[in-house]
């Protein structure tokens, strides 16, 4: 009897149990000229349902209907009118009331852990295979419903896109009962690189399921979808084929010859930062570009003393925007301050501009240089930035040196080319007239190419030509690479360091120009060992000259320098300012 | 002056006209406009000896390609008779996954798997990737600038400046 008493307490509590755990949460809006109280009595005799444990929540109404089908019921009677205002009824969620309903902050922890518990670090794996009987998922509830399923896989990769450790390369789904992408599509924005795929044992029959997919994982080399409905159509092949353009292995099946494949969407001529046709010229092509762009960005006039009355200098303007998809690229470039003075010759078709905006000589030079706006480039600063190459140009017994990279606009142009223009009409037929304001003279990044012939002169060099590209900011093509280990990409470095001198080579000797940092002028340009410093790219060693110079530091404690600064001169220096009374004597020279 | 420029702008269209084509033969021509002797080519800052080296390998490692010029100065070095030309483009790959002869890196489908047939014979449509930065820095005879081309380059230096992150092809 006892027992029986109690038992019968138990379903009771076991249904009353039941019963909470069905409840829904449910919120009311518009109720703003009654009590709580009028409003669940209201909403209790118009719809039959009653709505229990509730509380006011800013303007919500919030409590609990018995179930889904009660909730669902509710959501009918929105608009009815309760006081004067059409009433509002939201579902907010199920079984909110109970304390078993996991706060935000636990289900990220949860399925942090989870995450770091199919993870294979060796196997560069995560596998997300069977998720719906992991028993840590089912245990949480997150396969509850069908909306915090959909749910739990966007946050589970949002979270994994977030862990920088964990590497992913290949990702099990096998056994998902998927039938489509939808869930498991923010994949390709986590791992876009990844190159294997698993999808066996799931439930995807039709090619749409996975055009969501098309053009994205490039690099995906092999996939597995055994047991899915489609690959018994007949277009399976060719359609995988399409859809992974890189794909080599389906179903443990050979589809693509990779060889052959990694030669069609390569170039042959891999790209590198830096061409020397001699280690002599790379080390002074880099001395003079550095001195020169140092004038240029602090005092141009000082650099007419390279030029001579035959020598020519002209700008061009590329306004081709790149593509959205080059990295950081200048959607919106105003080329305003150039444009007047542009030599572009696809762009000009009147003989007399092509004249006019080539200057020739030093007074023409000096006046354009002028014109364009005030600059500073980085070249010590991000070296990895700009890439050159240098080589002979036996017609004038010198040589050409071409530089890409980029520049900041730091000020207007001392001569504002808009204004000063030799049109006798003044500015009234120009078409720059109309609409030419200050928004369109903003200062921004612009990249550039430009090329130097140089040809040397007793007593030092001229510059015979001196042409500039400016074109919209994009990153550098060749940055990808640099960040990968440099040993494939190093050009020729001398041997062997000249103290005292500019690397002797025929013609570039030392540039006349009065006031030119030259290097090594100071005292002696390091002297590393051979074996550092072939290891050195010309850019690095020319950081390591200009920090010597400036700390007086040995050349063990300039690398070390140099190298705990991530090459980076400006973090270097402050290293050392802020360093300089903990650094023993012995570092010193 | 106007003749000049009309010739170095036509001089550089037709050298990407050359690049972009797809038959050898339609291509060899472009061989007697470099200097026999003493040519310097640089293509992404890798040398070749020789100009027929280069466009060979131009044509057989290379996708089919299609460049525009965006812009083109020059100047005549005085005294030298020779010229220096800076050209700025774009260039952009066919990425259908087949090279110039429209071979493709697909293996044939074993038998009885639910292969397709073989692609249609007869010239495929190129797929366009995105467009690559480009900057060409040329040293020619100033015999170009008067339309005459015959063994005029001395030197070509090729480097791509920008790339788009979508394209499938790495540079």
């Amino acid at each position: 009897m006892n027992n029986l008493f109690q038992n019968s307490n138990n379903v009771g509590a076991a249904a009353q149990q039941a019963v909470l755990q069905n409840r829904v949460k449910v919120g009311v809006k518009g109720w703003q000229n009654a009590t709580k109280q009028d409003l669940v009595s209201f909403v209790s005799r118009k719809t039959r349902i009653g709505i229990q444990d509730s509380y006011v929540e800013g303007n919500l109404v919030i409590g609990f209907v018995n179930s889904r089908n009660e909730a669902n019921s509710l959501l009918n009677w929105n608009g009815v009118r309760f006081a004067g205002n059409a009433l509002k009824f939201e579902i907010l969620g199920d079984n909110a009331g109970l304390g078993a309903a996991p706060g935000t902050n636990n289900t990220i922890a949860l399925l942090k852990a989870f995450l770091y518990k199919r993870y294979n670090p060796q196997a560069k794996m995560l596998d997300l295979g069977n998720l719906r009987n992991d028993p840590d998922l089912t245990a949480n509830g997150l396969f509850s419903t069908t909306s915090t399923q959909s749910k739990m896989f966007p946050a589970m990769m949002k979270l994994a896109s977030k862990e920088d450790q964990m590497v992913v390369e290949s990702v099990n789904l096998s056994n998902n009962n998927l039938k489509d992408l939808n869930m498991i599509s923010s994949l390709a924005q986590t791992y876009p690189n990844l190159k294997n795929l698993c999808l066996a044992n799931n439930q995807i029959s039709r090619f749409r399921a996975l055009e969501v997919w098309r053009n994205k994982f490039k690099d995906l080399r092999e996939l597995l979808m055994m047991n899915n409905p489609i690959t018994t159509e007949p277009l399976y092949r060719s359609e995988m084929m399409r859809l992974f353009p890189k794909l080599i292995i389906l179903d443990s099946v050979l589809l693509r010859d990779e060889s052959k494949l990694q030669q069609i969407y390569s170039m042959p001529m891999k790209l590198q930062q830096f061409f020397f046709e001699t280690s002599e010229l790379g080390q002074s092509s880099i001395d003079f570009v550095s001195n020169f762009l140092n004038l240029w960005d602090t005092n141009r006039t000082q650099l007419m003393a390279l030029y001579t009355p035959q020598s020519q200098f002209s700008v061009c303007i590329d306004s081709s925007v790149p593509s959205s998809s080059v990295p950081n690229s200048d959607q919106n470039p105003t080329f305003s301050y150039y444009l007047p003075l542009s030599r572009n010759l696809t762009k000009i078709s009147s003989e007399r501009t092509k004249q006019q905006r080539l200057a020739l000589g030093q007074e023409a030079i000096d006046k354009l240089f002028k014109s364009l706006p005030k600059t500073k480039h980085s070249l010590q600063e991000q070296p990895l930035n700009y890439s050159l190459e240098a080589f002979s140009y036996p017609q004038v017994n010198g040589f050409i040196i071409t530089l890409h990279g980029f520049f900041d606009e730091s000020g207007a142009p001392e001569i504002d080319a808009n204004k000063s223009t030799p049109n006798t009409s003044g500015n009234r037929n120009r078409r720059f007239n109309h609409g030419h304001s200050n928004s369109t003279n903003k200062l921004t990044k612009k990249s550039f190419d430009r090329t130097w012939v140089i040809v040397p002169n007793p007593g030092g060099v001229v510059v015979a030509s001196d042409m500039l590209t400016i074109r919209p900011y994009a990153d550098g093509s060749w940055l990808e690479i640099q960040a990968q280990p440099q040993a494939t990409t190093q050009p020729p470095v001398q041997a062997q360091q000249q103290p005292q001198q500019q690397p002797q080579i025929p013609g570039i000797v030392q540039t006349p120009v009065p006031n030119m940092p030259i290097q090594g002028s100071a005292g002696a340009s390091l002297l590393l060992p051979p074996e550092v410093q072939s290891k050195l790219n010309p850019v690095q060693l020319e950081l390591l000259n200009r920090l010597h110079q400036q700390t007086r530091l040995n050349a063990e404690y300039t690398y070390m320098l140099a190298d705990q600064s991530g090459w980076n001169f400006d973090v270097a220096l402050k290293g050392f300012q802020d360093s300089v009374n903990n650094i023993p004597r012995e570092a010193f020279i | 002056m106007n003749g000049q420029s009309q010739a170095a702008e036509n001089f550089v269209k037709r050298i990407f006209t050359f690049l972009d084509e797809t038959d050898s033969q339609q291509l060899a021509p472009l061989v007697q406009w470099f200097q026999p002797a003493g040519c310097k080519i640089i293509v992404n800052a890798s040398a070749f000896a020789q100009a027929a080296g280069f466009l060979e390998t131009w044509q057989r490692c290379v996708v089919q390609t299609q460049h525009v010029v965006t812009a083109v100065d020059f100047h005549v070095i005085p005294g030298t008779g020779s010229a220096v030309c800076s050209v700025n483009g774009k260039v952009r790959f066919d990425e259908s996954g087949r090279d110039k002869a429209g071979q493709d890196a697909a293996v044939p489908a074993a038998a009885g798997t639910g292969a397709t047939p073989a692609a249609p014979v007869g010239k495929h449509r190129p797929l366009w990737g995105p467009y690559f930065g480009l900057s060409l820095q040329l040293v020619v005879d100033e015999r170009a600038l008067g339309g005459d081309f015959n063994g005029v380059i001395s030197s070509f230096n090729y480097t791509m400046v920008y790339r788009p992150e979508d394209s499938l092809m790495a540079v």
